[in-house]
């Protein structure tokens, strides 16, 4: 479980106050304005930014005095965009993802290699193994990193904006992917997204970036009003 | 190519003389002579400053993200050569031993290094970076003027052989001590394949993956330091290999995993720097080609290449 207990994020003047726990066995959608904090939140929780008040504790212990190590065994993170990088092949970029389990030399063993094979095919991306990173399509790197979030085996995935550059089947195929495997690998995978009506078909439970008082809401049963009068106050007026 | 570039030479050696001078050593036969004392280390020293200068700029590229880093541009080199030239140039006793002359380019190749990893803190542009390398080299370059300018004769022309860069100064019974710093150097590259590795996503991501950066980048410095310093103090500023190299393995190898990417730039290295040398011996009898100049003449083009594949 990780716990945002009254935290306020942000980089000197707060950005978002946070108060709520994200539990296992979930998949998240945060949803907001652009610009309303939510890449600064997930920025704070996977400890790249600190906290201006608040701690955010994973199972009781708090972020910050984790090691890099430890907390790389407990959660993953999927940047919006990754350029790609040239003779960097799918393989090796999903292999970087075993990074904490790999001995000093980093060897990958034959368990490593499993996860690779397993969390490429889950997302029907086995074909990519030996494709250059940079002759990918932006969509493609998107399933890409999640492969290799997936490959990282932590029970907390935190995505920022994972669905950007896909396209529509995509999009959805990979939403239900995730539900389906934060429910049956009891994970927690928390993400931001702006298509909001795929993840209300899903029913996900949501974050909702007020826009009013800067806080987020936890729903478990949000609708589009709902989400629309909290987030997207003036869109509503209109 | 080893042998060939043995072979090769102003004096004639034949294979037979190889031979005879592994298993009959003969301290009056001539050719058994210059194979120990001249060729042997040339030889070695071709190797050990390719394989450093092109191990040291796999790492910089990688520390810094950069494929066009090297720690020639970025003034690490200058580091090692400011030190070199207060030695040759002003005489201080110390510096005139070996050791003294290894911990004085160390020295200064840990300082800069240093000092374009806490530039590097606060620039995010690779441009700017490489810049601010260019910069503090031509700064360097001016006290080293300045120094050369003030200076005798005599030291002023054991200084600006030293710059021409030279494979053949390096006597036998100095080969040990390099040999050891290199070595040092290789396996502690070869240890830090795993976080290279990560470090290819950028610094956010491999902390994100359990890497612990601040170590990583001091590991990095030192090791580069160690390689380009040892071999700046005894071969003279080499250009380009640590740029080219790195670049030309990454093409050979299409890949993107160290393992591959050290062991690969140690041998092409190697071979490049053999393979210079044995060209400048050839050309010798007609006339003296620099090392340095010669790295240049072939380093610079195929950046410019390189730049220019980049951006089609």
């Amino acid at each position: 479980m990780i716990s945002l207990n009254s935290i306020d994020v942000g980089y000197k003047t707060p950005l978002l106050s946070v108060n709520l726990s994200l539990e296992l066995g979930n998949l998240y959608a945060l949803v907001g304005k652009n610009g309303s904090g939510k890449t600064t939140l997930l920025q704070s929780i996977i400890g790249a930014i600190p906290t201006i008040n608040g701690e955010i504790l994973l199972d009781e212990k708090s972020i910050r005095a984790m090691t890099n190590l430890e907390r790389a065994k407990q959660i993953a993170f999927v940047e919006t965009k990754f350029m790609g990088i040239s003779y960097l092949t799918g393989f090796e970029y999903v292999a970087i993802g075993r990074t904490p389990y790999t001995n000093a030399l980093g060897r990958l063993s034959e368990i490593d290699k499993i996860q690779i094979a397993t969390s490429l095919e889950i997302l029907n991306i086995s074909y990519f193994s030996d494709k250059f990173t940079t002759q990918m399509s932006d969509g493609e790197r998107q399933l890409l990193q999640i492969a290799r979030a997936l490959a990282q085996e932590t029970p907390y995935i935190l995505m920022d904006e994972p669905t950007a550059f896909l396209d529509y089947s995509n999009k959805r195929n990979l939403i239900e992917k995730l539900q389906e495997i934060a429910q049956v690998q009891q994970k927690c995978i928390l993400l931001s997204c702006h298509d909001i009506e795929i993840c209300l078909e899903n029913k996900l439970p949501f974050l909702i970036v007020s826009e009013k008082d800067k806080r987020i809401e936890l729903r478990a049963n949000a609708s589009k009003e709902d989400i629309l009068n909290l987030a997207f106050p003036n869109l509503v007026k209109n | 190519m080893m042998i060939v570039h043995v072979l090769s030479g102003q004096i004639p050696l034949n294979f037979s003389d190889i031979v005879s001078a592994f298993n009959t050593y003969d301290a009056t036969n001539t050719n058994h002579v210059i194979f120990f004392e001249f060729r042997i280390p040339r030889m070695t020293m071709a190797i050990l400053s390719g394989s450093s200068l092109a191990i040291s700029g796999m790492l910089m590229q990688t520390l810094f993200n950069n494929p066009l880093a090297g720690p020639y541009v970025l003034g690490i080199n200058s580091g090692a050569s400011l030190i070199v030239a207060l030695t040759l140039l002003t005489g201080i006793p110390f510096f005139a031993t070996d050791f003294g002359l290894i911990s004085g380019a160390l020295v200064g190749a840990l300082l800069f290094g240093s000092i374009i990893l806490i530039f590097s803190f606060y620039i995010r542009s690779h441009i700017s970076l490489l810049l601010i390398g260019l910069m503090i080299s031509s700064f360097v370059g001016a006290i080293i003027t300045t120094l050369e300018s003030m200076s005798a004769a005599e030291q002023l022309k054991s200084f600006t052989f030293w710059s021409f860069g030279s494979l053949q100064q390096t006597t036998l019974n100095q080969l040990p001590l390099i040999i050891t710093g290199c070595f040092i150097g290789f396996l502690g590259s070869l240890l830090l394949s795993k976080p290279l590795n990560a470090m290819v996503l950028g610094e956010t991501s491999a902390k994100s993956l359990g890497i612990h950066i601040r170590s990583f980048r001091i590991w990095v410095i030192a090791i580069t330091a160690l390689l380009t310093g040892t071999i700046t103090a005894f071969c003279g500023p080499i250009a380009f290999v640590g740029l080219a190299i790195p670049n030309l393995t990454r093409m050979i190898f299409q890949t993107q995993n160290h393992k591959y990417l050290l062991l690969g730039n140690l041998l092409i290295g190697g071979i490049f720097m053999l393979t210079c040398d044995t060209i400048i011996q050839l050309v010798e009898p007609y006339f003296v080609l620099p090392i340095n100049a010669f790295t240049s003449l072939i380093g610079a083009p195929f950046v410019v290449y390189i730049v220019l594949k980049k951006l089609i």
